[in-house]
C-alpha cells in the first residue's frame, strides 16, 4: 500500500493520510487525523509534463481544465468539476479531439505563460549585520557574501544594505564612488518615510530612481564587489558590559520598505545576515545592557515584561513579513551566532513568506558557508538558480468538501468563498488562496478540508492545487495538480486500508507544531496531550481490541507504525522546548514546516543506522538497545548526522589500526559510515550539523537523547508512575507523562488507555 | 589745484601745552578756519603724551587738550581729511608709567576711547551727553606676522590678587621692587620670584626691560593652569549647500576649488588641522575620508535624509585630520561637484546639517563654515520667506523682517558657544535667505555673516571675490577657546557689550574661535565718583593660538580724568563715538524700528550740539546762530547723518536681507573701515597729482597721515562724497568697505576713455562689475595700482569688487533709447554712495545742518 502512495506522490507531489474520504460527517469524525493532504507542488518529477500554452479556465470559477472534467467532444464543452459550469473548450483544440488537458498525465502539469509586466528578474537584496566583535567574523562573513554575489545570475537585481547602529542603505547603481542612505536604526520609518528618505518619492525625488538602489548584478557586480571588500564593521563604541547596538528590525524595515515601494508584485528575497539580536529600535529583542540576559523560554512564559516584548516584537515582524508576503517577497534569515540572536521573534519574516533560515555558531562555520552556497547553487538540470518566486496557490474543490485551512511556509490572501469553512479552523485558514513566496522542489505544504455538511454523498471528491510563481527561466508558470479521491462507504475497512500512516504523522505534526507557533504560550504538554489524544482515539476507533484487556490490543497494519511516530515526535525539539532557546524552537519547528514527507519523517523519528565489521548497514530502531561496543551508528536527524564509534571500536581507533596496511578493513569500515553522512550532507539544506562522536563522549548526548529509553535503570521507576498516575480522566483526558519513558512503556500505556471501556 | 585742501589756511594753530612735547607731534587739530596745516605736522605717534611731562619733570597736572570751536555752517563741504586723523591724544600726568615707554599706552588701533578725558562722575558724563565706550580690536592683521605684539615668554604672569589685573606698563614698584601696586585697585602685590630672571639666558635681567611693562599691547605665553584642556586643534567643517541653486550658480564647485586651493594656507604647523564636509539639500551628506596610507579604502558618501534628529552615519573617518587625509581630502573637493551635478532638490535642511556639524565637533570645538543659497526649509531651524512688500518701509518693517523668523539660531548659537564652536555663513543666493534670522548664529558664536546677493559663477568677479575672501577667511590665525574680559578701574563698570560673541556674564565675553577681521564696543558707566587723575581699562584675550600655545593678549589704556565738561568735549574721539552710536542704532533698529534708530541718531546730535551750545559755548548767541561744536568733533554729525543714509537705516524700501547684511557688517567691521562704509572714500583720479598711484618714492614716513612708506603706491587725497565734486569729464574711484566704484563722467574726454578702458568712445565702456584691462599707458597703470592698493589690506578677507559707471553725459536724453538698461540703476547704486547729498526723503548734509540749527534754537 505504502509504495501505491509514494507512487503517486512522485507523480503529483501529493499525499494523503486518509486516501478514501470519508463518506459523511460521522465517518469523519471516526478518522481524528482530518480529511488532509501533504502537497509539494514543484517535487521533481521524472516526467514532468510541462506545456507552452496558457490553461483553460472556468468561466466562473476559474478552475483549470483537468483530467477531473467532464468533456463532451460533441458540444465542444467541458464541466467544472468544482462548480458544475460548463465550458467552451478552448478554439484551438482541433474538432473532435479531446484536449490535452484532460489526458490522465495532465493531472500534473504546468503550464508556462508570459510573465505580467510587473515581473522582474529575481531580486536580492542583502541585508548584512556590521557589528562584530572581531574582524575574522566579520572578514568570514563578507567572504561568503562575496562568494554569493559571484553566484547570482547576471540578470537579477540586487541591492545592499548593512546594519549596525544605524542601517545604510548603498547606492549600489552609482559608479563613481561609494555612497550609502543612513537611517535611524532607533526609529520605527513608515514605508512613505522611507521612500522619502531615500528620494524616491516627494519633492526630493531623485531622477535616477530606484536603480541607485537595486541593480542589475552584471552592471553593479564591479561596485558591489569593491564595496562588500571595503565594508568596515560598525565601529560605534559599545559600552562596557553593553551589547553592541543593533538595529536589525529598522533594517529589514527599511529593505521590506523599499522593495515594497520600487518592486511589489515580483519576485524578491532579502537576505539577512544577522550576527547578534536587534538591541534597539522596532524588534528589539533585548536591551543592550548584559545583565539584562536573553529571554528564555520560561521567561517568555512567566515574566509578563518580558512577554510584553516579546509579543511587540513579534507583531512587528509579522506585518512586515505580511508586507513582504504580500509583494511576493521572501526573507531569508543567515544566524551566524552563539547565542540567540531573537529569532523566536522573528521566525515569521521566513515562515510567512516562504523564506529559509540557517542557523550556525558563527559565520566561519561550515554550515553556514555551504548552506549559503547551496542556497545559490544552480539546479544541475537547468543550470538555474534552484527556487520560484513569488508563488501563490489556490485550492479548488467539489461541493462535498469544504476547506479549513493550510499549514506550511505562506499567508493568506483572503479570498473567502462557499469552498472555504470557519469551522474549525487548522492553520492559515478563512481562505482558499495563499501566498506562498519563495518555493522549492522540496518545500511542501498540508492543506486540510471537511466533509461538507448537508451535501449529497459523492462518489469521489476532486481537489486542484494552481500553484503560479516566476520561474528561474523569467518566465512565469502556473502549476496545476488534479486529483480524484474515492469515497470509502460508510463503515467499510476503504478508510483505514487506504490509510497513510506516515503523512498521517507528518500532517498530525504539522498540526501540533502549528499550534505552538501560533501561540507561545502553548505549552508542550497541550501538544503532547492532543498528539496523545490522537493516537489513543485513532486506536480506539481502528484497533482491534477486547474492552479491559490490553493483551488483546492489535493494529491494521496500515496503523502499525503510526504509534512510534507519535512516540518520537512527542520527544522530538518540535513538541518540546526543554533544553532548548526560544530560538532553536524556532529554527527546528520552521524547518519542519517547510520539508517534504520524507524530510518530515526523518525530523519526526531520525534513522539510525548500524555500521559492524562483515555485515552490511542495516536500520536499526531507534532504541537504547541499539547501542553495541562493536558497532558504529549513524543517526540522521534532518539536523545533525551524528557518527558514533562503540567502545570497541572507538578503542580500535585510538590504537591506530585503520592505519596499518593490514587493517585495511577497518578503515574501509570507519570510512563506510561517513561517507553515507557525506551523501546525505549533498541534498541537505540547510547542511546540518555534523558530529562525530564515541560512547562516552561528551557528544554522545545528542545521539542518547533521541534514543527509546528501553534499557534504561529509570524503566522500573517509569512504569511505577504510569501506574499511579498515568491514567487520564475525564475530558482533558488524556496522558501526562512527566518522565522520559521507553517506547515500549509508552505503548503499554497507550494499550490501557485505548482498552479502558468508554 | 593740485591740492587735496581747498580750505583756506588760517593762522596757526595754538598748540596745547605750549610745546612742551618732546616728540614734535602736539595735537594739530585745526580750530575752526585754520584747517589746512599739512597732515605731515598734524601726525601724532602712538601715545604721545604719555610720560612726557615727568621727562621734562614737571610737577603740576598736565594741561589737556584744549578746546577748540568750530562753526559747522561755515565748513562747507566738510572737511573731510579729519577722518583720516587720529584720536585726540592721550595726555597723563607725570610719571603715571612704570619705565617712560612711548609704548607705554595702548596704541589706538588696539584699543581706543570715545573720551579720552574721562568725566569724573556719572554726573558729569550724563550731562555731556557723549557716550562712554571702549573700541576693543585685539587683532589688527590676519596674520601674526603682519602685526607681532611684543611676546612674554617665560610664562611669568603677574597678576592682582585682588582685581586679578595683569601687571602692566602703569603698575608701580614699592618697598624696594619687592612688591608692586595694582593700578586699577591699588592692592600691593607681590612680584614674583622669578620676575628678574631671563629663563633663555640664564642670567638675571633688569625687569624695566620686560614687554608687559613697557608696551601696552603685549601678549603672554600662559602657563598650564590658563587651560581647561588641552589645547584643541584647529577644526573646519565644511557645510556645503548642495541643493539646485547652489549648483546652477555654481557655488559648490567655486567653493570646492577654493577650499582645494586653500588647504595649504590653513594654519597648521602642527599638522593638527582636522576637517569634514557636509553636503545639505533635503538631507545630509557626509563624507568618510579614509588616511592616505588607508590604500584599500575609499571616501563614502553617507546621506542621512532623516532630519529629525540627529544622526551621524560614522562613528569615525567623518572629521579627519587635514594632513593624514590631504590627498582624499583633494579628492573628494575635486569631485564632489560631481556627484550632486545632477540635485534638483530646492529643499534645504540647513538647520539639522549644523546639530549635525556641531555633533561632529562639540567635544572639541572648531568653526563651522556654512556655504549656501537656498533658504533653509527643512526640519530645526526651517523659515519661510516673510512678506516684505506689506511691512517694507513701514515703521513695522524692522520688527517684521529683522529680527530673528525663528528661535533655534539664538539658541543653537547659544549651544555653539558652550561647545566653543563658531558658525560663520558665507550666503550667496539669488532669492531671499533671510539674512536677519541666519545671521544670528555667526553673531552669537564669534563668527561671520557674509552676504554674496545673487552670486553667480558665470561672473568672474563674483569667483574671484568669492575665492578670495573665503581663502583669506581659512587661512587667518584665528584664537581658539578664547575669552576676552575688560576690566576698568574703580568706579567704572561695563555695562554693554556689542560685537559677535556671546556675553556669558557680566564682564566676559565668550569667544569659541577669535576671528581678527572685527572689533567690538563695550559701554562704560561710572559707578562712583573717581578721584584718580587717571583711569585704566585693560582688556585681556585669552586664547590658544592655532598652533596650540595658551596666550593672553593683554591691553591696557590709561587715561586722564577731569571734572571739566570742556576737557571731556575736547579730547572727545569722534570715530569711536560713531562705532558706539552705529552699535547702539543697530540695537534700536532691532529692538524698535528703522524709524526709532534714524532719530535716535539725529537725537543724539542734536543732544550733544545743545550741550555744547548751552554749556561749553553760551556766550556765543549772535544773530548768525552759529552751529557749534569742537573741531575735534566737527565730524560727527555728517557721520551721524551718513549713517541714518546708509543701506542698513537708510529711508525707503530696501531689500531685507541687504538690510540685515548690512546691520550685521555696520555691527562689526573694525572702525577704519566702518567709517568708509559710513563715509565712503572718494579718490579724483583725474585730477590726482602726478605722484598718485605710483611707488612712493621718498623716506618712510611713518608719522605721515596716513604713514608713508617708500614703495608704496601712493593714494590721492579723498574728495568729499558729493555730486557736485564729480566733473562731468571726470574719473573718480569710491570706496565704501563693500564696492568700489570707479565713476566716469558722461562727458569724459575720448582720450581719457581710451587710456583708461582702451576703447574708443564711453559708449563702448563695459559698465558694472568688472576690471580694468592692463593697457601699455603710465595712466591706466596709475588707476589700476590704486585699485590694487584700496583692495589690498592685511587686516581684511574682503575682496571688493568693482563696478564701472558711466555717469550722464551733458548731452544725454532721459529717454535715449540707446542708454543700456543697466546704466541707470548703477548711477543710482553709486550715488547712493554721495552722502552728503540729497536723496529721495533724506537730506542733504547742508539741509541737515540747517535742521540742527532749528532744533538747536527751539
Ligand atoms: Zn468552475
Ligand atoms: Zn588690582
Amino acid at each position: 500500500m505504502q509504495a501505491q502512495f509514494e507512487d503517486y506522490e512522485d507523480l503529483t507531489g501529493l499525499r494523503f493520510p486518509w486516501n478514501s474520504f470519508p463518506a459523511n460527517k460521522q465517518e469523519e469524525k471516526r478518522c481524528v487525523i482530518p480529511v488532509s493532504c501533504l502537497y509539494q507542488p514543484l517535487r521533481p518529477k521524472t516526467t514532468p509534463v510541462v506545456v507552452q500554452i496558457p490553461p483553460s479556465a472556468c468561466r466562473n470559477c476559474r478552475a483549470i481544465l483537468s483530467p477531473c472534467c467532464g468533456v463532451d467532444p460533441n458540444t465542444g464543452t467541458w464541466a467544472c468539476p468544482f462548480c458544475n459550469t460548463r465550458n467552451q473548450l478552448p478554439p484551438s483544440e482541433p474538432a473532435g479531439q479531446l484536449p490535452y488537458a484532460v489526458s490522465p498525465e495532465a493531472q500534473d502539469i504546468e503550464y508556462v505563460v508570459p510573465p505580467p509586466e510587473t515581473q522582474n528578474p529575481p531580486i536580492f537584496m542583502y541585508v548584512v549585520d556590521t557589528c562584530f566583535g572581531d574582524d575574522d567574523e566579520f572578514k568570514a562573513l563578507t567572504d561568503s557574501i562575496l562568494v554569493s554575489l559571484s553566484m547570482l545570475p547576471p540578470d537579477a537585481l540586487v541591492g545592499f544594505i548593512t546594519f549596525g547602529r544605524h542601517v545604510n542603505v548603498y547606492e549600489v547603481g552609482i559608479q563613481d564612488f561609494q555612497s550609502f542612505y543612513c537611517f535611524n536604526g532607533a526609529r520605527k520609518y513608515t514605508q512613505a518615510e522611507i521612500s522619502w528618505n531615500l528620494e524616491l518619492t516627494g519633492s526630493n525625488a531623485s531622477r535616477l530612481g530606484v536603480t541607485r538602489f537595486v541593480q542589475q548584478h552584471a552592471i553593479c557586480e564591479f561596485n558591489l564587489t569593491a564595496l562588500v571588500e571595503s565594508l568596515q564593521r560598525d565601529s560605534f563604541p559599545t559600552e562596557k558590559y553593553h551589547r553592541r547596538t543593533l538595529a536589525t528590525g529598522c533594517a529589514v524595515n527599511v529593505a521590506v520598505s523599499l522593495l515594497s515601494q520600487t518592486f511589489p508584485k515580483t519576485g524578491a528575497r532579502i537576505l539577512l545576515f544577522s550576527g547578534g539580536p536587534c538591541t534597539q529600535g522596532p524588534g528589539k529583542i533585548v536591551g543592550t545592557p548584559l545583565k539584562e540576559p536573553l529571554r528564555s523560554h520560561h521567561d517568555i512564559e512567566h515574566d509578563s515584561k518580558v512577554e510584553k516584548q516579546y509579543k511587540e516584537s513579534s507583531q512587528f515582524y509579522q506585518k512586515l513579513s505580511q508586507t513582504a508576503a504580500g509583494n511576493g517577497h521572501s526573507i531569508d534569515i543567515f544566524i551566524g551566532a552563539y547565542d540567540q540572536v531573537g529569532l523566536s521573534e522573528m521566525e515569521a519574516l521566513a515562515d510567512k513568506t516562504g523564506g529559509v533560515i540557517v542557523q550556525s555558531d558563527s559565520f566561519s562555520s561550515a554550515i553556514f558557508k555551504r548552506s549559503l552556497q547551496k542556497f545559490l547553487s544552480p539546479d544541475e538540470a537547468t543550470g538555474m538558480i534552484s527556487f520560484g518566486l513569488n508563488a501563490t496557490m489556490q485550492v479548488k474543490v467539489t461541493r462535498n468538501l469544504r476547506i479549513r485551512g493550510a499549514i506550511g511556509h505562506l499567508t493568506s490572501l483572503n479570498n473567502k468563498n462557499s469552498s472555504v469553512t470557519d469551522k474549525k479552523p487548522i492553520g492559515v485558514s478563512g481562505t482558499d488562496s495563499w501566498k506562498l513566496g519563495a518555493v522549492w522542489s522540496h518545500s511542501a505544504y498540508s492543506f486540510f478540508f471537511e466533509i461538507a455538511e448537508n451535501t449529497p454523498q459523492a462518489d469521489f471528491s476532486a481537489i486542484q492545487f494552481i500553484t503560479t510563481y516566476q520561474h528561474p527561466d523569467g518566465t512565469r508558470r502556473i502549476h496545476v495538480t488534479t486529483t480524484q479521491r474515492p469515497t470509502a462507504p460508510a463503515g467499510s475497512a476503504d478508510l483505514i486500508t487506504n490509510f497513510d500512516q506516515e503523512v498521517a504523522a507528518v500532517v498530525a505534526a504539522r498540526e501540533a507544531v502549528w499550534k505552538s507557533v501560533a501561540d507561545v504560550t502553548n505549552q508542550p504538554a497541550d501538544a503532547v496531550r492532543s498528539l496523545d489524544r490522537v493516537l489513543i482515539d485513532l486506536c480506539q476507533h481502528f484497533a482491534s481490541y477486547r474492552t479491559n484487556d490490553a493483551t488483546s490490543f492489535s493494529l491494521p497494519p496500515t496503523l502499525n507504525l503510526f504509534p512510534q511516530f507519535m512516540y518520537h515526535l512527542r520527544r522530538s525539539p518540535f513538541v518540546q522546548v526543554f533544553n532548548s532557546s526560544p530560538d532553536e524552537t524556532s529554527y527546528y519547528r520552521h524547518c519542519f514546516l517547510a520539508e517534504d514527507s520524507t524530510n518530515s519523517l526523518i525530523m519526526i523519528q531520525p534513522t539510525l543506522t548500524s555500521y559492524e565489521l562483515d555485515k552490511e548497514p542495516e536500520p536499526v530502531v531507534l532504541d537504547s538497545t541499539s547501542l553495541k561496543p562493536e558497532r558504529i551508528l549513524l543517526l540522521d536527524t534532518f539536523f545533525h548526522i551524528l557518527i558514533y564509534h562503540g567502545a570497541v571500536v572507538a578503542e580500535w581507533k585510538r590504537l591506530g589500526y585503520q592505519d596499518q596496511s593490514d587493517y585495511a578493513y577497518f578503515k574501509e569500515f570507519l570510512e563506510k559510515p561517513r561517507l553515507e553522512a557525506a551523501d546525505i550532507l549533498v541534498d541537505r539544506f540547510p547542511l546540518p550539523r555534523f558530529i562525530d562522536t564515541e560512547e562516552g563522549g561528551s557528544q554522545a548526548r545528542f545521539l542518547m537523547s533521541r534514543l527509546s529509553p528501553s534499557t534504561s535503570y529509570r524503566n522500573a521507576e517509569s512504569m511505577m508512575n504510569l501506574a499511579t498516575s498515568g491514567v487520564g480522566d475525564g475530558e482533558s483526558g488524556a496522558v501526562i507523562m512527566t518522565d522520559d519513558v521507553s517506547l515500549q512503556t509508552f505503548m503499554e500505556y497507550v494499550k490501557k488507555a485505548v482498552v479502558k471501556p468508554e | 589745484n593740485g591740492g587735496v585742501y581747498g580750505q583756506p589756511a588760517g593762522g596757526a594753530y595754538n598748540q596745547p601745552a605750549g610745546g612742551a612735547y618732546n616728540q614734535g607731534g602736539a595735537y594739530n587739530q585745526p580750530a575752526a578756519g585754520a584747517y589746512g596745516q599739512p597732515a605731515q605736522q598734524s601726525a601724532y605717534p602712538q601715545g604721545a603724551g604719555v610720560g612726557a611731562g615727568a621727562a621734562y619733570g614737571q610737577p603740576a597736572a598736565t594741561p589737556l587738550n584744549q578746546l577748540y570751536s568750530t562753526d559747522l555752517l561755515k565748513e562747507l563741504p566738510p572737511p573731510i581729511a579729519d577722518l583720516q586723523f587720529p584720536p585726540p591724544p592721550i595726555i597723563l600726568p607725570p610719571a603715571t608709567t612704570t619705565t617712560a615707554s612711548d609704548d607705554s599706552n595702548s596704541d589706538f588701533n588696539y584699543f581706543r576711547s570715545t573720551l579720552n578725558v574721562v568725566p569724573s562722575t556719572s554726573g558729569l558724563l550724563k550731562k555731556c551727553k557723549l557716550p562712554f565706550a571702549i573700541v576693543v580690536r585685539p587683532y589688527v592683521s590676519l596674520h601674526d606676522t603682519d602685526d607681532p605684539v611684543p611676546v612674554v615668554s617665560d610664562c611669568v604672569i603677574a597678576r592682582c590678587r585682588r582685581c586679578r589685573a595683569y601687571i602692566n606698563p602703569f603698575i608701580h614698584f614699592t618697598e624696594n621692587g619687592r612688591r608692586w601696586r595694582c593700578n586699577f585697585c591699588g592692592l600691593l602685590n607681590d612680584v614674583p620670584s622669578a620676575f628678574d630672571f631671563n629663563q633663555v639666558t640664564s642670567a638675571q635681567m633688569n625687569r624695566l626691560e620686560r614687554n608687559e611693562l613697557n608696551h601696552g599691547v603685549v601678549e603672554f605665553v600662559a602657563p598650564p593652569e590658563y587651560m581647561v584642556r588641552p589645547p584643541q586643534p584647529i577644526v573646519y567643517v565644511f557645510v556645503l549647500d548642495v541643493c539646485k541653486f547652489s549648483i546652477q550658480n555654481g557655488l559648490l564647485a567655486t567653493v570646492t576649488r577654493t577650499i582645494l586651493e586653500t588647504l595649504d594656507r590653513i594654519p597648521n604647523n602642527t599638522g593638527r588641522a582636522r576637517v569634514a564636509f557636509l553636503a545639505v539639500d533635503s538631507g545630509i551628506s557626509y563624507f568618510a575620508i579614509p588616511r592616505d596610507d588607508e590604500k584599500d579604502k575609499e571616501t563614502q558618501m553617507m546621506i542621512v535624509s532623516d532630519t529629525e534628529e540627529t544622526l551621524i552615519p560614522s562613528p569615525e573617518g567623518i572629521l579627519v585630520n587635514l594632513k593624514e587625509s590631504r590627498q582624499n581630502v583633494e579628492k573628494l573637493l575635486g569631485s564632489l561637484p560631481d556627484y550632486f551635478a545632477h540635485s534638483l532638490s530646492t529643499d534645504s535642511a540647513l538647520g539639522p546639517a549644523l546639530k549635525s556639524a556641531h555633533s561632529l565637533i562639540s567635544h572639541i570645538g572648531g568653526k563651522i563654515e556654512v556655504f549656501t543659497s537656498t533658504l533653509p526649509n527643512v526640519g530645526i531651524g526651517k523659515l519661510t520667506v516673510r512678506d516684505e512688500n506689506s511691512v517694507s518701509g513701514k515703521p513695522k518693517e524692522a520688527s517684521a523682517l529683522l529680527t530673528p523668523n525663528s528661535s533655534f539660531y539664538k539658541s543653537f548659537a547659544v549651544e555653539c558657544n558652550k561647545s566653543q564652536v563658531t558658525v560663520d555663513m558665507f550666503l550667496t543666493g539669488s532669492s531671499y535667505q533671510d539674512v536677519a534670522t541666519l545671521s544670528n548664529l555667526p553673531r552669537f558664536t564669534a563668527g561671520q555673516t557674509h552676504f554674496y546677493p545673487a552670486w553667480s559663477a558665470n561672473s568672474v568677479e563674483d569667483i574671484t571675490k568669492l575665492s578670495k575672501e573665503v581663502s583669506n577667511h581659512l587661512s587667518m590665525d584665528i584664537g581658539l577657546e578664547a575669552v576676552l574680559r575688560v576690566r576698568g578701574s574703580n568706579g567704572l563698570r561695563m555695562h554693554s557689550f556689542f560685537g559677535n560673541f556671546f556675553n556669558r556674564s557680566s564682564d566676559l565675553c565668550s569667544f569659541p574661535t577669535f576671528p581678527r577681521d572685527q572689533s567690538y564696543v563695550i559701554e562704560v558707566s561710572i559707578e562712583d565718583y573717581i578721584s584718580k587723575p587717571t583711569i585704566y581699562f585693560q582688556a585681556a584675550v585669552l586664547h590658544t593660538t592655532c598652533f596650540g600655545e595658551r596666550r593672553i593678549r593683554v591691553m591696557t589704556l590709561a587715561l586722564p580724568t577731569s571734572k571739566d565738561l570742556k576737557d571731556i568735549y575736547a579730547s572727545a574721539d569722534q570715530l569711536a563715538i560713531v562705532n558706539y552710536f552705529t552699535h547702539k542704532a543697530i540695537e534700536k533698529a532691532l529692538s524698535s524700528s528703522l524709524n526709532d534708530a534714524r532719530d535716535y541718531l539725529l537725537k543724539s546730535v542734536v543732544d550733544i550740539l545743545t550741550v555744547y551750545k548751552k554749556e561749553i559755548v553760551p556766550g556765543n548767541l549772535g544773530s548768525s546762530s552759529p552751529l557749534q561744536i569742537c573741531t575735534n568733533l566737527r565730524m560727527l554729525p555728517l557721520l551721524l547723518q551718513a549713517l541714518s543714509k546708509n543701506i542698513a537705516f537708510r529711508v525707503g524700501r530696501v531689500p531685507s536681507d541687504h538690510r540685515a547684511a548690512a546691520l550685521n557688517k555696520l555691527g562689526s567691521l573694525p572702525l577704519p573701515y566702518l567709517a568708509r562704509a559710513i563715509y565712503p572714500t572718494v579718490y579724483s583720479l583725474h585730477t590726482m597729482t602726478d605722484d598718485c598711484g605710483l611707488p612712493y618714492d621718498g623716506e618712510d614716513d611713518p608719522y605721515d597721515i596716513p604713514p608713508k612708506k617708500h614703495g608704496e603706491i601712493v593714494l590721492p587725497e579723498a574728495n568729499n562724497a558729493s555730486c557736485m565734486n564729480l566733473a562731468r569729464y571726470g574719473l573718480y574711484l569710491i570706496n565704501n568697505s563693500s564696492e568700489l566704484f570707479l565713476y566716469v563722467g558722461g562727458d569724459a574726454v575720448p582720450q581719457l576713455v581710451e587710456d583708461v578702458f582702451g576703447v574708443q568712445s564711453l559708449g563702448e565702456v563695459k559698465i558694472g562689475k568688472t576690471d580694468l584691462p592692463e593697457l601699455e599707458n603710465e595712466f591706466n597703470t596709475r588707476v589700476r595700482n590704486i585699485i590694487s592698493k584700496v583692495r589690498e589690506a592685511v587686516d581684511t578677507i574682503e575682496y571688493l569688487n568693482l563696478y564701472v559707471v558711466v555717469g550722464p553725459a551733458s548731452n544725454e536724453n532721459a529717454t535715449n533709447t540707446a542708454l543700456s538698461r543697466d546704466v541707470i540703476p548703477l548711477r543710482i547704486w553709486c550715488m547712493s554712495d554721495m552722502v552728503e547729498d540729497r536723496a529721495t526723503s533724506n537730506l542733504s548734509y547742508k539741509e541737515y545742518l540747517g535742521q540742527l540749527r532749528e532744533k538747536i534754537s527751539s
